[in-house]
């Protein structure tokens, strides 16, 4: 039977500053998330919805707890197995879109595929791919400085796409977007979930996103205060 | 990719890259033409040295080295036959010598009196050249004494006037005779200059008392490579003589050409520290304003021996940019002045003569001298990045993010 679990944290904490004033961002978080989930951790500021979905994500170590990935425990790997491992399994996409400026928006998403090793012939074909998806097949040869922040965020959804990753973490995608982009990038986010199952974790403030989410946690100093599907849907 | 991005992420701030490749290229210049003028002012002095002084060898006898006297002398015919078999010999010249008093009306000097042949002299070490006033020795005109205008100068002395030497002949017994100056003479040399006279061989033979006898032999070659060859030969062939190369003549210009190297490397290192200095300022900033940016690389999968090679990648590219800037002009300068020269009487006096160099200095830029500074450039660029290549290393991809 096949294993549809995508990430299992288990009683996650992290503590800042634990020497001096120590500040508990997250206290014993348990989440489970399956394969082709579209999830959403809200929460207000100071939750600690960043700091758990970087844990999720390798990007910082938990102060107690484990981060299992496909069945890896991430927390456990040295750093440069986390770095290899994340080029691999996990897709982010940040606020402030974080584009290469230097680099093209052909060239941010192939950059990925670069780190992988993926040979010349197979990155072009998937880069074709990913701009026409996220439907910017025109604008290939634009720096992100030539792009609108919408376009820049479907630049950066298609470059954490690239490595084909197990899930992609989206830290308040629609934060810095206008109402249209911001529908844009979801739909289009939406029709990935839908049509390859591509697992979606975001943390965000924004209703549209969390009216769109099918699953919508809420942490409440860094703990989960309810875990609810507000379509319907239920998640055991 | 790691190139374009290293390439691109040069020019994101133009102006401050192209502010150190330019300090790239004026380090470049810098080193490249120093060491230029360096090698030039040996080389000069090497070439004074071997063509104007000393020649390549020199043959004495074995007394005459240590203790100067007239009576260690050697057979010209024997040294002059085995010479003229050498085909690696270019000139010699024969001289009969010895130390004596000048003495003129106002007062006397002592100084080194050389016998020669005009014409041996001239093709070995072009003596003649160096005239300023009056004639070069002639061997139709006996008892003519060519002097440094120097010591003219000193000793009141004028061509035409009449001056007494007075010295030792070969059995030890004092004699004198009257000169009359025909020339005066000016060489890249002024203390040597303000020492020697010359007269001609025959004249101070008959007075010294030698007879198809001389004290030097002055060996110039074709070429300087020859000089090995040339000197075994030579010293095979002439057992009882003493055969000197010109390092063991003139120790002093040996120990400058030797010793060019090592004064070259250490302006250059000096130049490259105050480069390594403006590099890991740049490569810092560039490392600093892009605290984001190497945290999303980090983030997305970019391992740090990456990271680390972009950012020494960008500095290479940045040396490579302003060096060979540096180096172009450099070698237009030398080649420049390597015709021209360099006029430093104009400044110095004659001070640059009173140490035996020329007033004039024509650079020159060994191939191999120039690739050893390109090597201590790049050396320098990739170590003054390694400091900022670290720092950016030790970014944690977290807080980097929300820088």
């Amino acid at each position: 039977m096949e294993n549809r679990t995508v990430i299992d944290a288990h009683n996650l904490s992290k503590v800042y500053n634990p020497d001096t004033i120590p500040v508990n961002a997250v206290n014993g978080v348990h989440l489970h998330l399956e394969r082709g989930e579209f999830t959403a951790l809200v929460g207000p500021s100071g939750s600690g919805k960043t700091t758990l979905l970087n844990m999720i994500g390798g990007l910082d170590q938990p102060t107690t707890g484990k981060v299992v990935i496909n069945g890896t425990d991430i927390t456990a790997l040295p750093p440069n197995a986390l770095i290899d491992f994340r080029l691999h399994n996990i897709g982010f996409v940040f606020q402030a879109f974080n584009l290469i400026p230097v680099l093209t928006a052909r060239e941010n998403i192939e950059f990925i595929m670069l780190l992988q090793k993926i040979p010349a012939q197979e990155r072009s074909r998937r880069v074709e791919e990913l701009l026409l998806a996220v439907g910017l097949p025109d604008k290939a040869d634009a720096r992100p400085a030539q792009l609108s922040g919408g376009q820049q965020q479907r630049v950066a959804v298609a470059r954490a796409l690239a490595s084909k990753p197990q899930f992609i973490l989206a830290d308040e995608p629609t934060a810095n977007l206008d109402s249209h982009s911001a529908s844009t990038l979801l739909d289009i986010m939406e029709k990935l979930n839908t049509d390859e199952h591509m697992t979606f974790l975001f943390s965000t403030h924004d209703q549209r996103v969390i009216d769109r989410a099918r699953r919508v946690i809420t942490l409440v100093d860094g703990s989960i205060a309810s875990d609810t599907a507000p379509a319907g849907l239920h998640h055991s | 990719m790691l190139f374009q991005i290293a390439w691109r992420n040069l020019w994101r701030n133009r102006f401050r890259s192209l502010l150190i490749a330019l300090s790239v290229a004026i380090g470049m210049w810098a080193g490249a033409f120093i060491m230029a003028i360096y090698f030039g002012m040996g080389n000069g002095r090497l070439r004074i040295a071997i063509d104007r002084e000393v020649s390549h060898i020199q043959v004495h006898h074995p007394g005459f080295s240590d203790e100067q006297e007239p009576k260690f002398h050697f057979d010209t015919d024997s040294v002059e036959q085995v010479l003229r078999e050498q085909p690696t010999v270019k000139s010699f010249a024969l001289r009969s010598i010895t130390s004596g008093m000048l003495a003129t009306a106002s007062g006397s000097r002592g100084v080194q009196i050389n016998g020669i042949s005009p014409a041996a002299e001239q093709s070995t070490r072009q003596l003649g050249d160096f005239l300023t006033e009056g004639e070069y020795l002639d061997t139709a005109m006996q008892h003519r004494i060519f002097i440094g205008a120097d010591l003219a100068d000193k000793m009141k002395l004028g061509v035409g006037q009449k001056v007494v030497l007075t010295f030792l002949d070969t059995s030890a017994a004092i004699t004198s005779g009257a000169f009359r100056v025909c020339g005066l003479y000016k060489s890249f040399n002024t203390p040597l200059d303000e020492r020697n006279v010359f007269v001609l061989k025959t004249d101070l033979d008959r007075m010294l008392g030698l007879h198809g006898r001389a004290h030097e032999a002055a060996v110039l070659l074709q070429h300087d490579d020859d000089l090995d060859t040339a000197f075994y030969s030579i010293s095979g062939q002439l057992p009882g003589l003493k055969v000197e190369k010109w390092q063991d003549i003139s120790p002093e210009t040996s120990l400058v050409v030797s010793s060019l190297d090592t004064y070259t490397i250490i302006y250059i290192v000096i130049i490259l520290i105050a480069l390594a200095f403006g590099i890991i300022n740049t490569m810092l900033m560039a490392v600093l304003e892009r605290t984001r940016e190497i945290g999303v690389l980090m983030a997305v999968g970019m391992n740090r021996l990456r990271i680390f090679g972009m950012i020494m990648l960008e500095t290479v590219m940045l040396t490579l940019v302003g060096a060979p800037v540096g180096l172009l002009v450099a070698w237009i300068c030398v080649e420049w002045l390597g015709r021209t020269g360099i006029d430093l009487s104009g400044v110095a006096g004659d001070v640059m003569q009173d140490f035996g160099y020329a007033s004039v200095i024509y650079p020159v830029l060994p191939l191999n001298n120039v690739l050893q500074t390109i090597w201590l450039v790049l050396l320098s660029a990739v170590l003054s990045a390694i400091f900022p290549a670290l720092k950016a290393l030790n970014l944690k991809p977290v807080e980097a993010i929300r820088a």
